[in-house]
């Protein structure tokens, strides 16, 4: 069984304890997925734009943010794959639902393990809406069946 | 006041019929505008209505062109051909298009100083340092971060401009806290808010201050009299509503041992040290010439050019450099934008749109504020702040002879709202928004909607507060 397991760089110990759970009787084959948001940098180059000014940042500034992305990306991924044993790490950027399904269809899973949203979206984890719009897309369009993580 | 009158009674071929006046600057270019200057004759004969209707058509078509934006085109580019197709068809003349540009030096050499500045405090290290200094001050703490944030972003505005703090400090603290694994959003909308909202805490905290102020000289007293404890107030909301809305993300702590060292962000200790005092020097001239009335372009240019002068000395920056960092195309949009207001103005639908101010305000101070504020919140919205700052101002010019707290309460408002406005959509402009919409209809995640929710939550409580209170400051 192919799991491929999404990360959002708070949510490694409930995506680990889900699969060692749940998945843990099956010969598998684990991979980590970690998306790097494009969404805050979109904003950036519209806020730009409405200060008349061309909507790429000068070229220091986008390396400057591309460092700081990939440095955050690489550990968040080698702590998922410690934590799962040596899992496989998948890094991609931009829409993280859209990604994720992608990654999805060209990894060949068979199941995705996603958690029902983000720390950072900030709202109340449980209750109506408790599942998140990375989550609710992944569940409509995903090609696999997906393991849903409630919070611990 | 007699700059004012001028002003109003600065001619164009298109309506007053006082071709020919101007500075003498403007005569001395005049040979250099015969070519296109030939083709407008054949339009001298036109009736005052039909040129009213095109030149209300030119601009009209213009801002559409702003708002839209087609094929992606830049403003400049829209708004300087509005500008020659008036000058073409003979509906402003060259007196009077060069009158304008050189009547608005002040707003121009600001613009220029201010990016100038900007662009050399950026290579000297000057934000990274700061924001490092500032990430390292919240002890790990992700609310004092973010409180740290607002007040760092305030600092940059008031004494830089509300676009270092958007363009330079935004994308720092993106870098800061994607490093830190902090939840971005909060922070990242904490900066480029707060890059508005405390704009309007100096003359110099926006360059839309400059473009009405260049107009209407309020001295330093007056202006803080109106706007600082108003700016104050918006300021507190912000923070207030922000803290509520992301008390979630903000709860815990952050790893300070991933934090890069202030030092680091440090490329010449030499040129940063020369850098630091030049900036703290440039502050304090911009509050005791605000005081003493002495054009703020000055002091935005000569710290722009000292600080120049430093970066060729320790070998960190040239002027070719510099002035790639520095957006030119603004200019064109300004000095566009100037043009057809001013050929607007010929018509006298700009009078009449003052006046139409005036009579919804009802004469009244508390009018003044609401009209001014409504109506600017609404035009810096669907356009740009930009013109609507240009729109505003020369439409005031007909209020002379209003009281002078209804002519004050305009001027405030003015500048409040066109300094606030913008964060009602975030993107100044209702163009994007509606693209986002239309996306998400389509079944598209649209991220930039959350952005959109967040500025109609919190903007609307700032505006109703700030402008309560500059009404209670005009009393």
């Amino acid at each position: 069984m192919r799991v491929l397991c999404c990360l959002d760089g708070t949510n490694g110990e409930r995506v680990s304890r889900a699969v060692s759970a749940l998945l843990g009787l099956e010969e598998r084959t684990i991979a980590v997925l970690y998306v790097t948001d494009t969404g805050p940098r979109e904003e950036m180059e519209r806020h730009r734009e409405r200060h008349l000014r061309p909507p790429h940042p000068p070229l220091p500034r986008r390396e400057q943010m591309r460092r700081a992305e990939g440095m955050a990306a690489q550990e968040i991924l080698e702590e998922g794959s410690r934590s799962l044993g040596g899992a496989e790490m998948l890094q991609r950027t931009g829409r993280p639902e859209q990604e994720i399904v992608q990654a999805a269809l060209e990894w060949r899973a068979d199941v995705v393990v996603i958690c029902s949203r983000t720390e950072t979206e900030g709202v109340p984890h449980l209750g109506p809406k408790s599942v998140g719009h990375v989550a609710r897309f992944v569940l409509d369009h995903a090609p696999c069946p997906v393991l849903l993580v409630r919070p611990l | 006041m007699a700059r004012r009158e001028a002003r109003a009674r600065k001619g164009s071929g298109a309506g007053s019929g006082q071709e020919g006046k101007g500075l003498p600057a403007a005569l001395i270019l005049l040979p250099f505008f015969e070519v296109s200057y030939c083709f407008p004759r054949c339009l001298k004969f036109v009736s005052q209505p039909v040129k009213t209707v095109l030149i209300t058509l030119i601009t009209g078509l213009v801002l559409l062109g702003v708002m839209l934006r087609p094929w992606k085109l830049n403003e400049a580019v829209v708004a300087l051909a509005g500008a020659g197709l008036l000058l073409v068809l003979g509906l402003i003349t060259p007196q009077a298009l060069l009158l304008t540009l050189v009547q608005d030096w002040n707003t121009f050499f600001f613009f220029l100083g201010m990016m100038g500045l900007s662009a050399l405090a950026e290579t000297a290290g000057f934000f990274d340092w700061l924001a490092a200094v500032t990430a390292r001050l919240a002890g790990g703490s992700r609310r004092q971060l973010f409180l740290n944030t607002f007040l760092l972003g305030s600092l940059i505005s008031m004494f830089l401009s509300n676009d270092a703090t958007a363009l330079i400090l935004t994308p720092i603290l993106y870098s800061l806290t994607t490093r830190l694994r902090l939840p971005v959003l909060p922070y990242l909308f904490a900066c480029t808010f707060i890059a508005d909202t405390a704009s309007f805490l100096l003359p110099v905290s926006n360059p839309i201050n400059i473009i009405v102020l260049s107009a209407f000289p309020l001295d330093l007293w007056t202006f803080l009299r109106f706007l600082f404890v108003p700016s104050l107030v918006a300021i507190s909301i912000n923070i207030g509503v922000f803290f509520w809305l992301y008390r979630g993300p903000l709860r815990g702590q952050f790893e300070s041992k991933r934090l890069p060292p202030a030092s680091a962000s440090i490329p010449h200790q030499g040129y940063f040290r020369y850098t630091c005092i030049v900036l703290g020097l440039v502050a304090i001239c911009y509050v005791i010439a605000a005081a003493v009335r002495v054009p703020l372009s000055f002091i935005a240019m000569a710290g722009a050019l000292t600080l120049l002068f430093g970066a060729w000395y320790w070998k960190q920056n040239t002027l070719k450099e510099t002035g790639k960092q520095i957006s030119w195309s603004i200019f064109g949009f300004i000095a566009g934008m100037f043009i057809l207001v001013q050929a607007l103005e010929n018509t006298g639908l700009i009078a009449q749109f003052g006046l139409l101010l005036l009579h919804l305000s009802g004469g009244t101070s508390e009018g003044a504020v609401l009209v001014g504020t409504v109506g600017t919140v609404a035009g810096t919205n669907l356009i740009n702040n930009v013109p609507m700052a240009v729109v505003m101002t020369s439409s005031l010019h007909h209020l002379a002879h209003a009281p002078l707290a209804v002519q004050q309460g305009f001027i405030a408002a003015t500048i409040f709202g066109c300094d606030l406005g913008p964060n009602v959509t975030t993107v100044g402009s209702l163009a994007p928004v509606l693209w986002l919409l239309i996306l998400r209809r389509r079944g598209l995640e649209v991220s930039g909607l959350d952005y959109f929710k967040v500025g109609v939550m919190v903007t609307p409580l700032m505006l109703v507060a700030g402008a309560f209170t500059i009404w209670l400051l005009l009393q």
